[in-house]
């Protein structure tokens, strides 16, 4: 069973908010900026609660952030 | 790293030197002929005092440290944001924990383990020390590798 099936665009979007840090999305959000750094590394998934806040900095929509690996689950 | 990570690397270190005074200080009552209750239960109330008066110290200090090195490096106040404890800080605490929780009663059983089959009871109350600062370090070891590695 894949650990990992729940993966992000943290990275790309942050780029596209004028290379906000992960210290600042850290701050905004109200977590450690070590969060977002295993957030992006694929090694912590967060909560829903966590994950709607991250959306809701962005300003976009749950799936445009976080995506659910269907493809690796349909293999198996 | 984190100071959640810090705090737990603190207390891996402090509750090592406690496991190792503890296990230096029965070897000397062993050979020393003094593994007598009243040695004993010293010792006992000398862990206990050490965990809790070192844990306390070791965190502000920990907290104090870092807050100066982070001043020196960045010319900055320390951000607040770093000392909160949040929801990964929290799953990670609470497997630790649980580790810890496991270890300690596995080796409160075999301690009492000890006493049935005819040990006396000394043997048990030191065996029972030892589990639990054992218990300990195995789970800020396993909070520390969560930290490293994800989950």
């Amino acid at each position: 069973m894949d650990k990992r099936r729940i993966n992000n665009n943290i990275r790309k979007l942050r780029f596209f908010q004028n290379e906000m840090t992960q210290q600042e999305l850290a701050q905004k959000v109200g977590v450690t900026r070590q969060t977002i750094i295993a957030m992006e590394q694929g090694k912590y998934s967060p909560s829903l609660e966590l994950a709607f806040r991250i959306a809701l900095v962005f300003g976009v929509p749950l799936e445009e952030v976080f995506s659910y690996d269907v493809e690796d689950e349909a293999k198996k | 790293m984190s100071f959640q990570e810090k705090n737990v690397t603190v207390s891996l270190v402090n509750f090592s030197l406690i496991l190792g005074f503890f296990l230096v200080r029965v070897l000397q009552m062993i050979q020393g002929g003094g593994f007598n209750s009243t040695n004993v239960f010293r010792l006992w109330g000398i862990v206990i005092a050490l965990a809790v008066v070192v844990t306390i110290f070791a965190t502000i200090l920990t907290h104090i440290v870092s807050a100066i090195i982070y001043a020196i490096r960045t010319g900055e106040e320390k951000s607040n944001v770093e000392d909160i404890e949040d929801e990964r800080d929290k799953l990670i605490d609470l497997r630790g924990t649980k580790l810890t929780y496991l270890l300690a009663s596995i080796g409160s059983f075999l301690s009492m383990l000890t006493f049935v089959l005819g040990q006396p009871p000394l043997v048990m109350f030191t065996s029972l020390i030892f589990f639990g600062v054992l218990a300990q370090i195995l789970g800020d070891v396993l909070r520390l590798y969560l930290y490293r590695r994800g989950f």
